[in-house]
């Protein structure tokens, strides 16, 4: 049942990538940045595990969610400055705040990697019928449900959702109603975290050892999947996510490893070629017009 | 103009943009409950005046008060929660959420929860559409149903005073006659109105009284009375 | 708008570059390397200007110019027995490519601009948030072929044996050269009406501008220059690798066109020389062994980390650089 096993294992990288990719897409729809740095809060809450090896479980993961729910309202507080910026501004800061970050994870713990060793339990596997899956796999699969729709649901139903939805598609008009353009940032930017620091946690049950470049490895995939899903909507965008994170999966089971070194100018160039042809991207109804000259 | 217990005062306004003056320093008053029109021609300032009052554009120079309180400087989420409430120009609804959470978001501009539940459903009968469609995506509903539901929106927010720009924008003129029956009624409850219409027919026989803005300056003052005066009408409508 | 065509504008660029150039030949050895690695930056950071500056677009991907001068410029100067030891399954004509160092440095600058006109023609049309991804994913595309197709290049090995042409006089005419280009360029016509479309877009359309086929002429020109930058960069290192032409890099040149100024060449310079200075400076301090970007694996990170504050606060609150995009005009000059 090999191709049932793989499929699996595709579904639950997806997920985890798909919870990356809505933390972006988040951040992207109150305040049409996209932040290169979303990557070092993973990075961040993954060194907060390691930090917390020797104490209780929980005490870890609740640490590494402070620090990434922390760093992550540190974001929105350095980003104001860049609500009225080009897009081209915001785009450059993201990314030197990424590359900061990165600097200041190398300079705090080295370059060598750091193990976190995390409900290693997970990484045993449980037999299910003709297959042998580890447990982190369900429990990715099930979390990202969870994650995803509970998402959703705050969205669609909550009056803070309301109001992020709203100024995703006009912010103008929303501001006009009396939405307040600080809280509806804000909690974009909580959200995004705990959606980061639950990948994380994931993360690090298969990926044990950490370094400074952990996050940024983990969002350039994820960026690609929400530019080529649709940056536009939340739904395109976690889709793409999904999609590049299940789609790297198989590619590293199904690929001889000739064939995978070329995996990420086979993405890029994907990426490319949708923003040539199809700016709105791969799971959007409509082109959406994305600054043509 | 002077008057006696003014809501709204405008104040030497002054607006410019990248340093073009668009409003060059304009004076008027609306009075509790009153209606007051704006008209001119296109481009003459009357969409920059009502931005410069919600907050959203800075002005050169001159002031905004509300009930006696300046409101320059305040950020556009103040000014909502102090009672003042725009009707975008082009109604500027959102088509992908429902007429309920259209409405929904206009309570986000109430000073408190209190009474919200009253103010929706006086809402809905004064705007059919509320009711009828509630739960249907606002894109689908007609123009005119579109500007019912954009002053049903700024209603519920609770305004002391309501400012419109053009509602009767691309709105067959039957249909412009059901948005300004609503006006009526709201007017009639008391609240205090500043009308800015490009299709100055239909503000001049509706508000107590009409400024005609033109270039930036305020020129004449109609009264309905001016309504069927040809010449007067001209002059309002071309900016003389 | 700005007035860019007076040439008195070129002195203080040229005159701050010669400076640099003159004193170095002057220090340490070790010191030496520094002065020289400052000046091949600040080539690199011309040729980013030169699009960057000019049309208003971002573009994260003039590193891949850089990378294929620099390996072109490295893989024609090094003997076909090293080539083929490294990668034997090299195309032929590469393996028996041999030129000088004149030459070598021109077809840096050739392959650079072809690259980069090939990559302009697919990318022209997106502009902001579109064209950095755009950019970005070139980066990495380049980067991904060069480290592992092993019949164009050394793969992922270091090409070693490189001639250290790049002294005192190479690396300054050099970087002269190429401000001398830009300046060229963007007093021209070609130049200013690019710059004038990336200030008001509209009214350009409106004059019948082709924008697309403008940015397609300062890309190629600024991946020229990248590419002749990336012949010199080798032939200062004496040995290139793919992890030395790629995020690092990028992320360097960037940072110090931003802290600089993008709009002026005077800023580019100014970004490329202060930046190299105090990334040295820091270096000391940190008491590595100063081999510039050899190794990015040291164990301290302080430069690093000062480096992105420094960018960062700057697109924050300053964005429009040191110099505030301007160019200079020394005094008592017309």
């Amino acid at each position: 049942m090999d191709a049932l096993q793989t499929i699996i294992d595709a579904i639950a990288l997806g997920s985890v990538y798909a919870l990356v990719a809505m933390g972006i897409g988040l951040v992207f729809g109150v305040m049409r940045l996209v932040n290169f740095a979303h990557g070092e809060l993973i990075t961040f809450g993954a060194y907060a595990l390691v930090l917390t090896n020797h104490l209780p479980l929980v005490v870890g993961i609740v640490v590494c969610f402070a620090t990434v729910i922390g760093l992550s309202l540190a974001m929105e507080v350095a980003y104001r400055p860049l609500r009225t910026s080009p897009p081209t501004t915001m785009l450059v800061t993201t990314f030197a705040v990424s590359f900061l970050l990165q600097a200041v994870a190398l300079l705090a713990f080295g370059a060598r990697g750091q193990n976190a060793n995390v409900l290693e339990k997970l990484n045993t596997a449980v037999s299910i019928g003709d297959l042998r899956v580890r447990w982190v796999t369900l429990v990715s699969i099930a979390v990202g449900a969870v994650l995803l729709s509970g998402t959703a649901l705050i969205l669609r139903r909550t009056d803070i959702g309301l109001q992020m939805r709203a100024a995703a598609m006009d912010f103008r008009t929303a501001q006009l109603l009396g939405v307040r353009a600080t809280t509806v940032i804000r909690f974009a930017f909580v959200l995004a975290g705990v959606l980061a620091a639950c990948a994380t946690v994931l993360l690090v049950v298969s990926r044990p050892l950490v370094t400074p470049g952990y996050g940024f490895q983990l969002v350039i995939p994820a960026l690609v999947g929400v530019v080529v899903g649709g940056l536009d909507r939340l739904t395109s965008a976690t889709l793409g996510g999904f999609a590049v994170g299940f789609a790297a999966s198989v590619l590293g089971d199904v690929l001889p490893a000739d064939g995978r070194v070329f995996l990420d100018t086979a993405l890029f160039l994907l990426v490319i070629v949708v923003l040539l042809v199809r700016p709105g991207g791969l799971f959007t109804r409509s082109r959406a017009a994305w600054e043509r000259v | 103009m002077f008057v006696a217990d003014a809501m709204l005062e405008i104040r030497g306004l002054e607006i410019r943009y990248a340093g073009v003056p668009a409003v060059r320093g304009i004076s008027f008053e609306v009075g509790r409950g009153e209606v007051v029109g704006l008209v001119g021609p296109n481009g003459a300032g009357k969409s920059s005046t009502l931005l410069a009052i919600m907050g959203m554009v800075e002005p050169h120079a001159g002031d905004v008060l509300v009930d006696g309180r300046s409101l320059v400087g305040s950020s556009t989420e103040e000014i909502v929660r102090g009672g003042v409430s725009l009707v975008p120009e082009g109604r500027r609804i959102f088509p992908e959420l429902t007429v309920d959470e259209n409405l929904r978001l206009g309570l986000q501009g109430r000073r408190s929860r209190d009474g919200a539940e009253e103010d929706v459903e006086q809402a809905a009968a004064l705007f059919p559409v509320v009711r009828e469609a509630r739960d249907r995506p606002a894109g689908v509903l007609s123009g005119g149903q579109q500007q019912h539901l954009a002053i049903a929106r700024s209603l519920v927010a609770q305004p002391s005073v309501l400012l419109l720009d053009e509602p009767s924008l691309g709105l067959a003129p039957k249909v412009v006659e059901d948005v300004f029956a609503a006006l009526a009624e709201i007017r009639g409850r008391g609240v205090t109105i500043l009308l800015v219409e490009q299709r100055a027919q239909f503000a001049v026989g509706f508000a107590d009284r009409t400024h005609v803005l033109a270039n930036g300056q305020l020129r004449l003052t109609l009264t309905p009375a001016d309504a069927g005066d040809t010449d007067k009408m001209a002059a309002a409508y071309f900016g003389h | 708008m700005r007035r860019l065509g007076s040439a008195s504008q070129l002195v203080a660029p040229v005159a701050l570059l010669a400076l640099v150039g003159l004193a170095g030949s002057f220090t340490s050895r070790s010191v030496q390397f520094q002065f020289r690695f400052a000046l091949v930056m600040a080539t690199i950071v011309i040729a980013l200007y030169v699009f960057v500056g000019n049309s208003g677009v971002v573009s994260f991907g003039h590193v891949s110019f850089v990378a294929v001068g620099a390996f072109a410029a490295g893989l024609t100067t090094v003997p076909e027995a090293l080539k083929l030891s490294l990668s034997p399954d090299l195309f032929p004509i590469i393996a028996s490519a041999e030129v000088g160092n004149a030459m070598s440095l021109g077809l840096a600058a050739a392959v650079g601009g072809l690259f980069a006109f090939l990559v302009g023609v697919a990318l022209m049309r997106l502009s902001g948030l579109a064209a950095g991804i755009a950019t970005f994913a070139v980066l990495v595309i380049t980067n991904n072929v060069l480290r592992n197709w092993e019949a164009i290049g050394p793969g992922a090995r270091t090409l070693s044996l490189v001639p250290e042409t790049t002294s005192f006089m190479q690396g300054t005419v050099g970087v002269i050269a190429v401000a001398i280009l830009a300046f060229l360029y963007q007093r021209s016509r070609w130049g200013r009406v690019l710059r004038a479309s990336s200030e008001d877009p509209y009214a350009a359309q409106g004059s019948g501008v082709n924008i697309y086929r403008q940015r397609l002429v300062a890309f190629t020109l600024s991946g020229a220059l990248a590419g002749f930058a990336g012949g010199l960069f080798v032939h200062l290192l004496g040995s290139i690798t793919t992890q030395q032409v790629y995020l690092d890099l990028a992320f360097l040149t960037l940072a110090m066109l931003v802290i600089g100024g993008v709009g002026s060449l005077w800023g580019a310079v100014v970004g490329a020389l202060l930046v190299s200075g105090v990334n040295s400076l820091l270096l000391s301090a940190e008491d590595g062994i100063g081999l510039g970007f050899v190794d990015l694996d040291v164990p301290t990170g302080t430069r690093l980390v000062t480096l992105g504050a420094v960018m960062a606060l700057i697109m924050l609150f300053r964005p429009t650089g040191i110099t505030g995009g301007r160019e200079i005009r020394l005094p008592g000059l017309r």
